[in-house]
């Protein structure tokens, strides 16, 4: 009985806290819709609303690919709800690298948790990726037909190559505060439940 | 030692983390083709051994096992799970959370599917169940749309497709209805027909007295005692009570309490003079739409109408249930009343003071089937001083003590029994003030003493002034502490009766 | 008329439709074949009886489509029109893939997709674990439905004036439920042989037709046209 390898029960696990991942996006995403350019507080809100799962997700399985097949679903799901392919790279490539930062710490560690969440949150920025290649071709036709270059700059200022690195650390950066926040919330909930 | 497709070794079991063994040196045979059944309180270990025959001790469930478990001539700890699917199939107690697929055609063919079947003969056992089963009309819609007892007959037939030669029930009538449990019946009397092992783990015991060839108590992780298919069919109330088992013999009551066609034709309505007054209460699932203002109902929608009330006296201080088919506006009826459906019109008044829209739901409070959903805080004394507007931590030890939760004041709700749960949830109604309590089927699934205890603190409430609505399937609880009887109909209220409530002597002797 | 498609043509179509969006449409000829791509997946609609979607999208796109054009001919630089255009071409930008997924998730059956994942020799662990997913969106509704109306009766939806109570007091009890959930379906499920050695099969026979292969050849000629002009013109 292999206990290392995910077992069908690891899977079903991964597709629950999946889904749950999903709705978190969505409801974030539902406020993002008054103003495109909102989406920029996804790396907000998400990261930090999504780590009360996430941080309970941590303690389930403790093996390695949970992190990795979750990221393939995500990939799975954004490519055919609409949101393209590109993304798919980055998620998978943030997944893989989240798994092993956390494998190395035995799934146990806090401190290696927390940088393993961040590296995670990452997936979120593929949200922005549809817009920055609008943005893109949009200027470009701009440009196109005639317009001055100064004019589409100030049209898409926020969403450009240029900020997308800037979105990507803020990311991290609120992943990392958010596995704090997580774990709070699983502490005083489900540890003191008895469930974790 | 041979002949016998179970056999179950000196078996000690416990549970990882937890303090107590839930199973202490049982041993066990059942031979091919019985029928047997599993009773006892809860925590006497039933569960426990369902589960060590369908494998889930010790691969899913973690714990300490000592002695041996042989079924079907393998030894269970060294067959894994899968390999057991064809041999051994369980029907668990939630048709809600047993599913895997999201529509009844692919539910019913998950199993084989999993088992790596070749398509055509997946299609031709779908099918032979299909027809054994009569599940027609069933067929092609999603799973969550079924009704309760719908959806376990699915579960069954989804088991049943891996033609498996034993089965295993835990606790399946527990949210059913009584027509549920007649077709469950019907559909485990068609199985022992095919010559399968059942064995069935059990509260309720009358709607199985027929079909079972031998029956278990279990008492404290060890057997209790055994009977033969008729000692048991000839055990009375005194026995079984003393036993804290539920009776046998109580098809007769059952009949009486919801002979619904024999209330409606007597259509017999208690007046009050003194009561909660419900005025036009009507509400309709189906929206019309509208164009600038909202349609409001009357009574001459009749039809189309889910909840159809135009007045209805409930007395204060009593006890009232509300019965009734499943799906035929009983929990409408509830949700109404608390206010819930706020497209619901209706007034309510007590004392002279009316009470209409938004304002109903302050006035009552509804402890739903799972509590689970009512639990928002990481303590109980928490829970109870959510529901207070100003935060009175004397109060709330008050309350909690009367209920028997001062103990648990720093618990985390979610580590209670479900009993607890159900207390806590009371606690947080008499917190907030409540006039009216509601109650959607809150001893199903629970063994005769926790039935009781829950009838008593029904009464209990009712005597402290509230007036308590209970919708309910069990007529143990009804003749336990129900002062009146609701019945509904079609969101309607086809009569209002006095209950067959059992003399407050004999009750209290009984405890 | 049935377009009963494969749930592999049906993944085709979004990937094209993804790839055809990234590349930008300079001359009216690529921006008539742009739009004949994004009136298929509605044409589509109509055929599976969704009536209302297919008429809203086709609305929303053609409004969206008219506004880019002619406030993109004039010299308009207010600040108003600027939003408005780039809002427009934003819609203009994303309609097509959204109205081919949102077509794709309606008329696809669960068992289908899963089929189609098997027969592309995704692993079973993936295929099991996205049927979980889709399996759990409606159970995730339903218990937030029945959690907020614990939190209606307890007058406590606002989560007493505080934003983290509030997505505390929803969170916790769905999370307690989904886990609950979760472990009583794995039992039900590894009990019914999940989990195995043996390699799943399904009962959904897949099979091309003449519809899928008409619609592959659609697809791939516009991919064609829109690389073609991309790169080589």
């Amino acid at each position: 009985m292999n206990k290392k390898r995910l077992q069908a029960k690891d899977f079903i696990t991964i597709g629950i806290f999946t889904a749950l991942l999903f709705v978190v996006e969505f409801a974030c995403g539902m406020l993002g819709f008054f103003h495109p350019y909102i989406v920029a507080s996804f790396v907000i809100m998400i990261p930090i609303v999504g780590s009360i799962p996430m941080m309970l997700f941590y303690t389930k399985i403790e093996k390695f690919g949970m992190l990795t097949i979750m990221s393939v679903l995500l990939a799975i799901i954004m490519f055919v709800m609409g949101m393209g392919y590109l993304g798919a790279p980055l998620i998978i490539l943030a997944g893989v690298i989240a798994d092993l930062i956390a494998k190395s710490g035995k799934y146990k560690s806090f401190k290696k948790t927390v940088i393993s969440y961040g590296v995670f949150c990452l997936w979120i920025c593929a949200n922005y990726f549809p817009v920055i290649v609008t943005a893109d071709s949009y200027r470009k036709d701009l440009l196109d037909g005639g317009y001055s270059a100064e004019y589409c700059d100030n049209l898409f200022r926020a969403i450009n190559y240029k900020t997308i690195g800037v979105l990507l650390v803020l990311c991290f950066v609120f992943g990392c505060i958010g596995a704090f926040i997580g774990k709070a919330v699983v502490k005083k909930h489900f540890e003191k439940a008895g469930i974790v | 030692m041979t002949g016998s497709i179970i056999d179950i070794r000196n078996v000690t079991h416990k549970y990882k983390g937890s303090g107590q063994d839930t199973l202490d040196n049982v041993s066990l045979e059942i031979k091919e083709g019985e029928t047997v059944l599993l009773c006892g309180a809860s925590g006497s270990g039933k569960t426990s051994v369902i589960r060590l025959i369908n494998g889930l001790i010790p691969h899913y469930y973690q714990g300490d096992l000592t002695g041996e478990v042989y079924v079907d001539g393998k030894d269970i700890s060294q067959t894994e799970l899968y390999e057991l699917a064809g041999v051994v199939g369980t029907v668990f107690q939630n048709p809600r959370s047993q599913f895997f697929s999201i529509d009844t055609d692919g539910e019913i063919v998950f199993g084989p599917e999993n088992i790596g079947l070749d398509p055509k003969e997946i299609t031709a056992r779908k099918d032979g169940i299909i027809e054994q089963m009569d599940l027609k009309d069933l067929m092609g819609r999603s799973l969550f749309e079924l009704s309760g007892g719908e959806k376990q007959r699915i579960a069954c037939a989804s088991v049943a497709a891996l033609l498996p030669k034993i089965m295993l029930l835990d606790e399946p009538s527990s949210n059913l209805d009584w027509e549920s449990i007649g077709t469950l019946r019907d559909i485990i009397s068609e199985w022992k027909k095919q010559g399968k092992t059942i064995i069935i783990s059990e509260h309720r015991l009358w709607y199985v007295k027929d079909l079972v060839d031998r029956v278990i108590y279990m008492e404290d992780g060890h057997i209790g005692c055994e009977w033969s298919g008729d000692e048991f069919r000839s055990l009375d109330d005194n026995d079984t009570r003393s036993l804290k088992l539920r009776p046998v013999n109580i098809q007769g009551r059952y009949e009486e309490t919801f002979d619904f066609s024999a209330k409606e034709k007597e259509n017999h309505r208690e007046e009050f003079t003194d009561g909660i007054v419900l005025k036009d209460f009507y509400f309709s699932y189906d929206k019309k739409p509208y164009l600038l203002f909202k349609k409001k109902y009357s009574e001459a929608d009749g039809e189309d109408l889910s909840l159809c009330i135009p007045e209805l006296v409930l007395p204060k201080g009593k006890v009232i249930s509300v019965i009734g088919c499943n799906g035929t506006g009983k929990t409408t009826f509830l949700r109404c009343i608390c206010g819930l459906e706020k497209d619901c019109t209706g007034t309510i008044s007590i004392d002279g003071k009316e009470y209409r829209g938004r304002r109903r739901i302050g006035l009552s409070y509804l402890v739903m089937q799972d509590v689970n959903h009512q639990l928002f805080t990481d303590s109980v004394a928490s829970e109870v001083l959510l529901s207070m507007k100003d935060k009175d931590d004397a109060r709330c030890c008050e309350i909690l003590d009367s209920l028997g939760l001062l103990k648990y004041k720093d618990t985390h709700p979610m580590a209670l029994s479900g009993g607890q749960k159900q207390r806590v949830a009371i606690a947080s109604a008499i917190a907030a003030g409540a006039e009216i309590l509601l109650f959607d089927e809150p001893t199903s699934g629970l063994d005769y003493s926790h039935m009781e205890k829950v009838g008593e603190l029904l009464h209990d409430l009712a005597s402290s002034g509230k007036t308590v609505l209970v919708s309910t399937h069990d007529p143990e609880l009804i003749e336990c502490c129900c002062d009146y009887e609701l019945y509904i109909k079609n969101g309607r209220v086809i009569s209002f009766t006095g209950s067959l409530k059992k003399p407050e002597s004999i009750r209290r002797n009984a405890i | 008329m049935t377009a009963r498609l494969d749930p592999r043509t049906k993944l085709y179509m979004i990937l094209v439709v993804s790839a055809v969006v990234m590349m930008s449409a300079t001359t009216p000829f690529l921006w008539a074949v742009r739009i004949l791509m994004t009136i298929v997946p509605i044409v589509l609609l109509i055929t599976e009886k969704h009536y209302a979607s297919a008429f809203r999208f086709l609305i929303l796109y053609a409004s969206a489509l008219v506004i880019n054009f002619t406030c993109l001919s004039e010299q308009s630089e207010g600040f108003l029109m600027a939003f408005l255009v780039g809002y427009c071409s934003i819609i203009v930008q994303f309609m097509p893939a959204m109205i081919t997924a949102w077509y794709v998730v309606r008329t696809t059956k669960i068992d289908e997709f899963v089929s189609a994942m098997q027969k592309m020799h995704v692993p079973d662990g993936i295929t099991i674990s996205l049927a979980v997913v889709m399996r759990f969106f409606p159970t995730i509704k339903e218990e937030y439905l029945a959690i907020r109306d614990a939190m209606k009766m307890r007058g406590i939806v606002l989560g007493e004036g505080n934003i983290a109570k509030m997505v505390e007091f929803r969170m916790i009890p769905l999370l307690f439920s989904c886990v609950n959930i979760g472990d009583e379906l794995s039992a039900a499920a590894i009990t019914r042989g999940l989990g195995g050695k043996v390699k799943r099969t399904s009962v959904e026979i897949l099979k091309l037709g003449i519809q899928d292969y008409l619609l592959i050849a659609l697809f791939t000629s516009v991919l064609l046209i829109f690389v073609v002009f991309k790169y080589f013109l």
